[in-house]
């Protein structure tokens, strides 16, 4: 019938408009072009989103550490400050601000809708003016001027100085102008004084510590002798006449370094350099008190470089000052990869047994995708949940228990009782383990069944099978897995508060005594030190560079962990994709 | 030697040991770490359940104590429970050994051979007032003093009590830790008579002290024999320079009393600015004594209503709760509290504000606790109970072996022992742990009615600097928190994460798919303590900021993809479908970019026309009007509204108009058509917040009544970071599981890409999208380091989006830490967390058993 269905078109062709073919086509309403773009909208959303982050992350952390110049500012009230300009922004100007200004600063700012520039100046310098920094508008502003002999001296106490050397005394010489010193002489100078710091502090914080290390193990051994045997037992007598003994012992070398130590600091206080600052007062401090001084205005790249790797270089070899707010995170960093190492110590073998099991061994019934379903939901669990359950488990149960038998000498001060890198491992560790368990299951599941029985058939134990067959293919899985809950281990800081992270932990988890690895020490973490600085410190605006580049060190740390994750997992594959059958 | 050889085929011993072993060793694992992990919530269980059991009972003890003459009026134990020293009624003083009996000596109160003929006492211990017939009232003190000794100083000849305690007659020895030794003797002082009412005899006294340790007062009231009630105030100075103490004693006359009252109870405050005087009929008349040389009658009230009798009236620690037991068995815990319409003179009223559970005989006595809101009573037929006034529960509910009546009640300092001393010349005392009685389920999840409030409440205030303070641990405002958060952070991120897993799903290429998805899953590793220090720090001082920005960002970057997407219309086809793929990709961002722009230019206008050009002054109600802000949260209904109107209204001929229109005509024409319906949704808006507003539902009372800088807007965004990631991906590769036919097919079929997405690829997928918002819910509810950082940690219980919440998860990190062990805060700390891991654990075994359906399902199509 094609030749009536033709003729039926070509009748009905001229009834209808000329331009009929139109109509065929799609209507704008089936092509939804606006809710496309909302939905391409939300995406692009998401994605400028995550990359907004990681850019004001970034460089916010990379530039932190850059030195700034430094601007010496008039204000039309007469005064001056300097300062490092720290970044700038516009706000819309309050009434009342506007109500004090003069018509034509006003105007201006009425038309451009009421919004001014302004921007913050770290003025340093706190013991002088108890702020770090000052917002200055832009009506204020006078002139900006960039003198090159404004230092900024980084010192030990009162955070920043920003002013200009004015004389420096060495020794018992008479204080002289700066302009009697060549640069190559205060570098010199300025080089001794922190050796010198560096000794006292070998001496004050190593040698005398170290002392009293063995004068409280001594304490502790009479302690232990008195609990087990009694007071008046003839174990206690001995062990507090050797006490004795070793405290005598120890009293000499102590004297011998506490002298030294005096004698140091003697010599220290009469090394001493004089600053000026803008609002013409002058301080005089110790030169070792001086981390860091250099003229902003007067660097050259090169110059501005060295500074900006030397205070890398503080940061992830140092330890924190200021509260926090500045010098190193070495302890940090260090309480990380401990903290994280540690986590897959447990985690590793305790997952991939749990998911075997699961996978190979147990029967596959009801009951296990109950099991599966649950250990997949406990993932989701909130952290702080394993953080509750790590205090009062772990920390004061298991660890209370442990302090009873073993470290009886202590108490009432705990030893294990209370949180600790152990302890924060393995709650991390519980946290983690649905993660590894899941990837591994993935993976052992992935393995065909065909190599399984393959092996089988060749006589091998299921041991054998395991090991020799399904574990080598799974490999990459599990690696993946344990890589992934390794940067979530690394990243949690919520349990952490709870079961053994401080702000700052006076020593390391591993030293030189005995038994040089203390678990039941508290240690820092990169992720609390963020929350400490930014939340806890004096100053959150002082502290905010030191929190960026701690937040670039940490987001690089997990980055690294999970494209390792990625890479691992590619090779891995790959190699095997070789030997598939 | 041929079977022999068979033994070379036979499996190495090593072989089976090693194979033994593994099995062993992987099964006892695996069971092992799966129990540990669901361990976890037995564990937090065990240690919550304590919360909510009562008190036990450790130990009893029932003797006889040692004669003396008359009714027992007053009873003390020490701290350590070794010691009751007991008064009589002729005024005599005895002491015994609390565990054995055994009287031990106590010096007598040397009242010159007079009877005394009222008592009375402090609430903290063991302070006593005599009123005597000839007018004059006397003050006395019992004390415990404690001495601690190294063993060895032990004095000689000691006579055991029993294996810790020892006494020489005088003092009682307990052996404690640490080769020590405490030594418990009984101290008594009485002051010189003060003459009160001469000639008449005192019938009630009262009495408390106060003032500052330099200049103490001892204020007393007393009531004689003519019914006339006296207000008295002894103030102590001492001579800093000679030590010589001057005592000045001023008294003023209370308003008359009915005649013929027959007092009850006779009480004041430690500040005497209170005065209660009962009759034994229930009514209380009580005096405003703030003025004390004017006191006043303020307000007459009946305690008892029928016919019973008032029996025992007292206040409890803090001297805010005062409560009254009566002949019928009842006991109720009453608060003075400011009520404007009550008929006193000073504006404040007794209300009832507890019923506790009543007696089945009347009630004898009752002994209040001295360091919480616990007490007990006692009623005639020799029931003991530990109520608790707060959680108005019943702790403990113990009889007395006796048919003799109790005479005195006392709940032991440490609120670990109660004593009962009873008419026949015997004690009886209860060893008691009560470790936490002020929670019960219903003072955790309901309304409880604290001391000085005017009305039940939600309240979560755990410590504060005061040492009578009672925690007030209700669970619902930190939930509320931990849902408010929820609520506004899935408010921001469910839109964006499906609107982009569709996207991403069914209009994008492999390629650039392969590029965006792993760039979304990045922001799921970001440490969420990261996102909340850029929150709270970066993002909240420029919200607070730029404040209109924001608002208004809401809807310009929509309008302003809507505007692109109409002028994209306006696109030849053959233009269009060439820019269809990365390029219209780019189109989006810059939109967005734009619209960000605008909306950052356009603020300040904003600012003045939503918030009169101050928004903390706007939403405290002080300036401005509600219309435009009104308005604006008005829009979005506003636009579907009028959409809805005019698709169904002229939809049909619209459409058809469309077709018949070229091509970019028909796109100007469908333009101009949404131009329009913004136009109408802007005026419908407006008229419904007209409307709105004349119902009298403006948005500053209770929606957004004050504006704080770390707030939920803030948290919803920062918590956007955490959740988009999660439930985009699992939302996409939900969308992604649908099979390619069903794809295939509806877009043979001639459907557009956005109705196969709408009409096939969406409705396939549901479940397993659903599955993706309950996952990303389970995230957010948990979250924790964000909301601590970023949501100010305040409890409240309102939905304003400008102020913050405190959220379980932030309170637990904030609070966990400072929490005794095993103490009231920390198990209900224990509790928050299994709230929490109950909420997850049942959102992601939801979401779960979704999935996998759902992957059921998509395996089968």
């Amino acid at each position: 019938m094609p030749d009536s269905a033709i003729s039926k078109t070509s009748a009905m062709a001229p009834a209808r408009a000329p331009d009929a073919v139109r109509s065929r086509s799609t209507s704008l309403r089936a092509r939804g072009e606006p809710f496309v773009w909302l939905l391409g909208g939300a995406l692009a959303f998401g994605v400028m989103m995550i990359v907004g982050f990681l850019l004001l992350v970034l460089w916010n952390g990379i530039a932190a550490f850059f030195p700034k110049p430094l601007a010496e500012v008039r204000l039309t009230d007469g005064s001056k400050l300097a300062g490092e300009p720290t970044r700038r922004e516009r706000y819309p100007v309050t009434p009342e601000q506007l109500g004090k200004l003069a018509s034509a600063p006003r105007a201006a700012i009425l038309a451009a809708d009421g919004v001014s520039g302004r921007t913050l100046y770290r003025i340093g310098n706190y013991d002088i003016y108890n702020e770090d920094f000052r917002w200055v508008s832009d009506f204020e502003v006078t002139t900006v001027a960039y003198p090159a002999q404004l230092m900024f001296v980084e010192r030990r106490e009162w955070g920043p100085l920003v002013g200009s050397a004015v004389a420096m005394k060495l020794g018992n010489e008479a204080e002289r102008p700066m302009a009697a010193f060549s640069a190559a002489a205060v570098t010199a100078a300025h080089r001794e004084a922190l050796a010198r710091w560096e000794r006292i502090r070998h001496l004050e914080r190593g040698e005398i510590g170290r002392i009293n290390h063995y004068l409280e193990q001594g304490r502790l051994r009479v302690r232990r002798a008195e609990l087990r045997h009694g007071t008046a037992s003839a174990e206690a007598q001995t062990a507090r006449a050797a006490a004795e003994e070793q405290a005598r012992e120890l009293q000499k070398s102590y004297d011998a370094f506490s002298g030294e130590a005096r004698d140091l600091r003697q010599r220290d206080a009469t090394h001493l350099i004089t600053f000026a600052e803008i609002g013409g007062k002058t301080k005089t401090l110790p030169l070792s008190g001086v981390v860091r001084m250099y003229a902003a205005n007067d660097l050259h790249l090169m110059d501005k470089l060295a500074v900006y790797v030397s205070r890398w270089w503080e940061f992830l070899s140092d330890e924190p000052r200021e509260a926090n707010t500045e010098g190193g995170v070495l302890p940090a960093i260090f309480g990380t990869f401990a903290m994280t190492l540690l986590l897959v110590l447990v985690v590793a073998p305790f997952g991939v047994v749990t998911a075997l099991y699961l996978r190979e061994y147990a029967r596959q019934g009801r009951l296990v995708s109950i099991v599966r379903i649950s250990v997949n939901n406990l993932a989701g669990v909130p952290s702080i949940v394993y953080g509750v359950f790590g205090l009062g488990f772990f920390a004061y149960i298991l660890g209370g228990t442990i302090d009873q038998v073993f470290f009886s000498e202590r108490l009432p001060s705990p030893t294990f009782g209370t949180g600790g890198l152990l302890w924060s491992s393995l709650t991390l560790a519980l946290l983690t383990v649905p993660v590894v368990i899941v990837a591994t299951e993935e993976a052992l599941a992935a393995v065909p069944r065909s190599m399984r029985e393959g092996s089988l058939a060749c006589g091998a134990s299921k041991w054998q099978t395991i090991r020799n067959i399904v574990l080598p293919r799974a490999m990459p899985g599990i690696m993946t897995g344990i890589i992934l809950a390794m940067a979530r281990g690394a990243g949690e800081v919520a349990p952490l508060m709870l079961v053994g992270v401080v702000k700052l932990a006076p020593e390391l988890p591993i030293d030189g005594f005995f038994p040089y690895i203390h678990l039941e020490r508290s240690f820092m973490h990169l992720g609390f030190h963020i929350f400490d600085v930014g939340f806890q410190s004096r100053n959150s605006e002082a502290g905010k560079p030191m929190v960026f580049v701690t937040t670039v060190l940490l987001v690089a740390l997990v980055a690294a962990m999970n494209a390792s994750a990625i890479i691992i997992r590619s090779r891995l594959k790959r190699k095997f994709q070789g030997s598939q059958f | 030697m041929a079977p022999r050889r068979k033994r070379d085929r036979k499996t190495r011993r090593s072989v089976i040991v090693v194979d033994r072993l593994a099995d062993w060793t992987i099964t006892v694992g695996g069971i092992g770490v799966i129990v540990a992990v669901f361990g976890i919530m037995a564990f937090l269980a065990e240690v919550v359940v304590p919360l909510f059991t009562g008190g036990q009972v450790e130990a009893t003890v029932g003797n006889s104590r040692p004669p003396k003459q008359g009714r027992v009026v007053m009873d003390v134990v020490d701290e350590y429970n070794t010691l009751s020293v007991a008064v009589t009624a002729a005024g005599e003083v005895s002491a015994f050994h609390l565990p054995t009996g055994r009287p031990v000596e106590a010096p007598e109160f040397d009242l010159g051979g007079t009877q005394p003929t009222a008592f009375g006492r402090t609430l903290s211990g063991g302070e006593i007032g005599f009123g005597f017939a000839n007018g004059s009232v006397r003050f006395g003190v019992l004390r415990n003093d404690v001495k601690v000794l190294r063993r060895t100083d032990l004095p000689g000849g000691l006579s055991k009590l029993d294996d810790r305690d020892s006494s020489d007659g005088r003092s009682v020895f307990r052996t404690i830790p640490a080769e020590q030794v405490r030594q418990l003797t009984v101290g008594a002082e009485l002051n010189p008579p003060q003459m009160i009412s001469p000639g008449k005899a005192i019938v009630a006294i009262a009495y408390r002290l106060g003032g500052t340790v330099e200049r103490p007062t001892r204020s007393f009231a007393t009531l004689d024999a003519d019914g006339t009630a006296r207000l008295s105030r002894t103030e102590t100075r001492v001579n800093l320079l000679t030590g010589a103490i001057s005592e000045t004693v001023t008294t003023s006359t209370l308003p008359e009393l009915p005649r013929g009252l027959e007092v009850a109870a006779l009480l004041i405050n430690s500040e005497a600015d209170q005065l209660l005087i009962a009759d034994r009929g229930g009514t209380v008349y009580r005096f405003d004594t703030r003025d004390f040389a004017r006191p006043k009658l303020a307000e007459t009230i009946d305690l008892v209503p029928g016919n019973g009798e008032l029996r025992a009236l007292g206040y409890l620690i803090g001297e805010q709760s005062l409560v009254a037991g009566d002949s019928t068995g009842r006991v109720d815990v009453y608060f003075r509290l400011p009520r404007p319409e009550a008929k006193s003179t000073d504006g404040f009223t007794l209300v009832r504000a507890h019923a506790l559970e009543p007696h089945a005989g009347g009630v004898l006595a009752m002994a209040a606790s001295l360091r919480g809101k616990m007490f007990a009573t006692v009623d005639a037929g020799g029931q003991v109970w530990l109520r608790h006034s707060t959680s108005s529960q019943t702790l403990l509910k113990l009889a007395v072996p006796a048919d003799a009546a109790v005479e005195t009640l006392v709940l032991s300092p440490r609120e670990d022992g109660l004593l009962a001393l009873t008419g026949d010349g015997r004690y009886h005392f209860w060893k008691i742990s009560v470790p936490h009685p002020e929670t019960t389920l219903a003072s955790v999840f309901g309304k409880v009615w604290y001391e000085g409030h005017s009305a039940p409440a939600f309240t979560w205030q755990s410590s504060s600097g005061n040492d009578q303070f009672e925690p007030k641990l209700s669970l619902v405002p930190l939930i509320f928190g931990t849902i408010k958060a929820t609520f506004y952070s899935l408010l921001f991120a469910v839109p964006v994460a499906m609107l982009a897993a569709i996207y991403t799903s069914e209009f994008v290429h492999r390629t650039v798919r392969a590029v965006v998805k792993p760039t979304m899953e990045l922001m799921a590793s970001l440490p969420s303590v990261v996102l909340g220090f850029i929150a709270a720090l970066i993002l909240a001082p420029l919200v607070e900021t730029w404040i209109a920005a924001v608002l208004i960002a809401f809807v310009v970057l929509p309008a302003a993809l809507l505007l692109g997407a109409y002028l994209w219309q306006l696109l030849p086809l053959p233009v269009a479908l060439r820019l269809e793929g990365l390029p219209k990709f780019a189109a989006f961002f810059l939109v967005l970019a734009a619209a960000a722009q605008i909306a950052f230019w356009i603020a300040p206008a904003f600012e003045r026309l939503l918030f009169a050009g101050d928004l903390k002054a706007w939403a405290n109600g002080d300036i401005g009007s509600d219309l435009p802000f009104l308005a604006l949260l008005l829009l979005p209904l506003g636009y579907v509204v009028a959409s809805q109107l005019f698709w169904r209204g002229f939809g049909v001929p619209f459409e058809a108009k469309l077709r018949q229109l070229g091509h970019r005509l028909a796109g100007a024409a469908d333009g101009g058509r949404w131009l329009l319906q913004g136009l109408v949704a802007l005026v419908l808006s407006l008229f419904g917040a007209q409307v709105l507003m004349a119902l009298g539902l403006g948005a500053r009372e209770g929606l957004v009544d004050t504006y704080v800088q770390r707030n939920t807007l803030v948290v919803g965004f920062a918590m956007g970071f955490a959740v988009i990631p999660i439930i985009y991906t699992i939302a996409e590769d939900a969308l992604n599981a649908v099979p390619e036919h069903l794809r295939a097919a509806s877009l043979a079929c001639a459907a557009t890409p956005w109705q196969t997405a709408t009409a096939v690829i969406l409705p396939t997928a549901m479940s397993g999208v659903f599955a993706a918002i309950m996952i990303g819910m389970g995230r957010a509810v948990g979250e924790t380091m964000i909301v601590v950082m970023a949501a100010g940690n305040t409890p409240l219980l309102e939905w304003n989006v400008f102020n913050g919440l405190r959220a379980l998860s932030a309170n637990i990190a904030v609070e966990l830490p400072e929490a005794v062990r095993d103490s009231t805060l920390y198990r209900m700390l224990f509790l928050a967390a299994l709230s929490l891991f109950v909420m997850t654990f049942v959102i992601n075994t939801a979401a779960e058993v979704i999935r996998q359906r759902f992957r059921k399902r998509a395996a089968q199509l």
